[in-house]
């Protein structure tokens, strides 16, 4: 009898299987969310239900893990209705056919239109934008009152700060990251791919030009010298809330810890180079509309109702400590001198490439680094080297 | 009573198969709906088989082995068979969907044309019926009124409209009756599917507050194979897995498409496989086999001094001894790897205390494979020495008595009896402990994934890569993001890698059993 109702669950079970996976159904909103957004999300679902009479339900997943899920579930039919994502995925998304256009309307003019940009693929937007986030210089006031505006006065502050006896370090950052590395890549004219008549050009890489060279060998210059250590994340920000650093470079992600420690600190731009802004990473975060959703115009009326007005922006932005898009919202946190750090810093910077090509970037960029950073090799081989790979890689795929 | 208690299992069972295929035929409407053919073919056949054996006397016997023989087919045949189909195709970014499901999504592209222009709406629905119309609003010019899938210009005097407390809403037409707001939501997914044609253009839901004349930009063309770009009038007809202009531009999304042998043919020519393959594979074979023998020598080493019934504590020990195989790979790795961090890992600080130099433990290629053997042998050894106690167990006592009596060394002693004993059991073991190394990503991708880089390299093949740890870059790092094609041809490749050298594994220990004989 046991092996008989062993044997009908385990059945029961393979044939139910693909009915009950939760998946996009008419009249049902479903929406996959990272931990941070889950709780803000929840509150909003409330107001929707009672206002609308149609229900929501919210998975969680991990961030990263919402864009691998959808390339499968998403085109089996088992996807949400909206995901929670950041723009870079904007590529692999549209390629894959699994996102559609959001129609903003009205609301379009309520956003920054660098958030829009980073969120746009030919004539469409394909979400709605919430934060913001870029690399700037963290740094200790106790240590550091005054950060340096360029790169010479950076330079001499970390000479002066750095005692490797003491284990006091002037400025660290995390490596080999070639994310972090690239403001000091980028002021003096280093870029990943060209833009060709407003298109990103995966066959035009700039990683090895003059400008690029020039930034790193400075940066290494202070390696090569043993001021800055080559460490990890992990291990930059632990060093740093133990207060023996004095800057480091990372982004708003990192505050709230440091603020649990009690670390007086700042955010500010990176230093100029060669009279130049260093132009980091802007990466915008966003929500998007599954193209396998049975309710679209739903999906698109939550978005544009109940996550574009300011009470929920500013929800977002107190969970997820990244400034606000939506500019009602934002203007309300510009005070805060940490986010307008963020917002400065973002404003001169450029919209990481969402192209699939940059997946074959950085291995072969993070690789150079190490060697570079290690003094194992020259930048200018080793740069040159790592753009050989990445031409050989994307070449491969096409 | 024997007879009351068999009638009763013939009732449970019936009572059970009637369920199943109950629920057989109601995943089978679902399949069917879904178009999912395949699997529903496979589901009936299944079904059917289920309950000839059940029902049939004839197939008594396969009833035992039915469970058994579903549950390997759905949970090895089937991801074998998978992997194979997969490696023929360009499964992978960008080539995701079914081309079915690519034509679907063009084909429901609209583009907003210069002339287009917003209505706000009123929706209608007949009570209890699946019917609607809507009132499109002209801005003084009248309406547009759409029901029963024509549109036609109205003006607001038309007698079929009426407006019953004179509010200047239309409460009802013909049968039609207005639906509120909350009702409109709950219909939406009714609404928003709803087209009309309106002159040259399209007329349907925006937002939700608005309609607006679009223009269907692409239509496939079933007998030609192409797609016709309305917008633009170009033609793109499918080219490895996407549809191409002439001019070679193609539109997105691409969709999934059967590539024959180009996969494979990849793996052999591409210079990027090819320049690092056999280092990373000298190295792979490298790593297995000293895996194997290190952990092999501490664990047997460790249970011939556990297995000695002098020793105090014993339990105590061996409890210490299986920690490192008690704890989770994943967490141990990345402790290890932060106590091996060169600027500030508790090793380099030991060793800077000895007035040694900080050891570049993960950025030198030479020390992160020495590093990554030690941990290895950390992680390994519990499970060595556990069979391996096993195995002591079962040789008898009485062998070690007679060889001493013999007068034979404790040296000869092992060497004689306890080793060629101990590997006929433990053989097929370290066998497939090869096969698990060779193939042992964790390990390598979490200490230091694959690196440290290597100067001068065509391709990111790191120091520590090896086969599997090296195809996960070239299928998930590189290119545009992931593509299971080629790493399914690679994994196959892999397999038969694996396959040949377990193979003559085997036959080497088939040697061995012959001892096993002559003892």
């Amino acid at each position: 009898m046991k092996k008989y109702l062993i044997l009908f669950l385990a059945l029961a079970m393979f044939f139910s299987f693909t009915a009950l996976i939760s998946a996009s159904e008419e009249g049902k909103l479903l929406i996959w969310a990272d931990e941070n957004r889950i709780k803000v999300l929840n509150t909003v679902k409330d107001q929707f239900e009672a206002e609308y009479g149609i229900s929501i339900e919210i998975q969680e997943k991990a961030f990263g893990d919402i864009r691998d899920n959808m390339a499968v579930g998403g085109a089996s039919g088992e996807g949400p209705d909206i995901i929670v994502g950041a723009h870079d995925w904007l590529g692999a998304l549209v390629s894959n056919g699994l996102i559609s256009p959001i129609e903003l309307g009205d609301k379009k003019d309520d956003f920054y239109p660098v958030a829009l940009e980073a969120f746009s693929w030919g004539e469409d937007i394909y979400a709605l934008p919430y934060a913001i986030e870029s690399v700037g210089l963290i740094y200790n006031k106790n240590i550091i009152p005054d950060p340096p505006k360029n790169f010479t006065t950076f330079e001499t502050i970390v000479k002066n700060v750095t005692d490797k006896k003491k284990e006091m370090y002037g400025f660290i950052m995390p490596q080999p990251d070639p994310y972090h590395t690239f403001p000091f890549m980028s002021a003096t004219g280093g870029y990943v791919f060209g833009l060709q008549e407003g298109v990103l050009n995966p066959l035009d890489i700039g990683l090895n030009n003059d400008g690029a060279t020039l930034g790193l060998q400075k940066l290494d210059k202070l390696y090569e010298d043993g001021y800055i250590p080559f460490v990890d994340y992990q291990t930059m920000t632990s060093l740093f809330t133990n207060g023996q650093v004095g800057m480091m470079l990372t982004g708003p992600w990192a505050l709230p810890a440091l603020a649990e420690a009690g670390i007086d600190y700042g955010f500010t731009q990176l230093p100029h180079i060669e009279g130049q802004p260093p132009k980091p990473f802007v990466g915008v975060q966003g929500f998007m509309i599954s193209a396998f959703s049975k309710n679209k115009i739903l999906a698109q009326a939550f978005l544009n109702e109940f996550i574009a007005n300011k009470e929920t922006m500013m929800a977002l932005y107190e969970e997820g400590s990244r400034p606000p898009v939506y500019i009602p919202a934002a203007e309300e946190v510009a005070d805060n001198p940490d986010m307008a750090g963020v917002l400065e810093s973002a404003a001169d910077g450029i919209p990481m490439p969402s192209i699939p090509e940059m997946a074959s970037v950085w291995e072969a960029w993070s690789d150079a680094l190490e060697l570079v950073l290690t003094q194992k090799q020259d930048v200018k081989p080793a740069l040159d080297n790592a753009v050989a790979q990445i031409e050989k890689a994307i070449k491969s795929s096409q | 009573m024997r007879l009351w208690k068999d009638n009763m299992f013939h009732l449970a069972k019936i009572i059970i198969l009637s369920i199943l295929d109950a629920l057989a035929v109601w995943s089978a409407t679902i399949l069917f709906t879904e178009h999912k053919f395949i699997f529903l073919i496979i589901l009936i056949f299944i079904t059917i088989i289920i309950n000839y054996i059940y029902l049939s006397k004839k197939a008594y016997p396969l009833r035992y082995i039915l469970p058994g023989t579903f549950f390997m087919i759905l949970l090895v045949v089937y991801p074998i068979i998978y992997t194979v189909y997969v490696s023929f195709t360009n499964y992978g970014t960008g080539n995701i969907l079914t081309k079915d499901q690519v034509i679907e999504q063009l084909e429901n592209k609209y583009y907003l044309p210069e002339n287009t222009q917003d209505f706000s709406f009123n929706a209608y629905k007949i009570p209890d019926q699946n019917k609607y119309a809507v009132l499109l609003d002209k801005d003084d010019n009248g309406y547009l009124l759409g029901i029963d899938q024509q549109i036609e210009e109205i003006t607001d005097n038309d007698p079929r409209l009426t407006d019953k407390n004179n509010d200047g809403t239309f409460d009802q037409i013909n049968d039609y009756q207005i639906l509120s707001r909350a009702n409109l939501i709950k219909s939406l997914s009714q609404l928003q599917n709803i087209e009309y044609q309106y002159k040259d253009n399209i007329l349907k839901m925006k937002s939700i507050s608005l309609f607006s004349l679009y223009r269907q930009q692409y239509k496939y063309i079933s007998a030609e194979d192409k797609i016709h770009d309305i917008k633009n009038d170009i033609f793109y007809t499918p080219a490895d897995g996407s549809f191409a202009s002439p001019s070679g531009e193609k539109l997105l999304p691409g969709y999934r498409s059967f590539l024959g042998w180009k996969n494979y043919i990849k793996l052999f020519t591409d210079d990027r496989v090819s320049t690092p393959f056999l280092r990373v594979f000298i190295w792979t074979f490298e790593w297995a086999i000293i895996s194997v023998l290190s952990t092999f020598a501490l664990g047997l080493f460790m249970a011939i001094l556990l297995n000695d019934n002098e020793l105090r504590f014993r339990k105590f020990y061996r409890i210490i001894l299986i920690l490192p195989y008690a704890l989770p790979a994943f967490i141990s790795v990345l402790i290890w790897r932060g106590l091996l961090n060169t600027e500030v890992g508790v090793v380099n600080q030991i060793l800077q205390t000895l007035s040694i130099d900080k050891i570049p433990w993960l950025q030198s290629v030479f020390w992160s494979r020495f590093a990554l053997i030690i941990i290895n042998l950390w992680l390994g050894f519990p499970y060595m020495m556990l069979i391996s106690l096993g195995a002591l167990q079962s040789i008898s006592g009485d062998l070690y008595e007679a060889a001493a009596i013999d007068g034979a060394t404790p040296f000869q002693r092992f060497r004689y009896i306890t080793l060629p004993l101990i590997l006929v059991s433990l053989g097929p073991l370290l066998i497939s402990s090869f096969a698990f190394n060779f193939n042992n990503f964790n390990v390598i991708y979490l200490f230091n994934e694959g690196g440290p880089p290597i100067v001068g390299a065509q391709t990111p093949a790191g120091g520590t890569d090896i086969l599997i740890s090296y195809t996960y870059r070239l299928s998930f790092e590189s290119g545009r993001g992931s593509d299971f094609g080629l790493a399914s041809a690679v994994s196959i490749l892999i397999f038969m890698i694996t396959a040949v050298i377990t193979w003559f594994n085997f036959k080497y220990t088939g040697a061995l059993e012959e001892v096993k004989e002559n003892v």
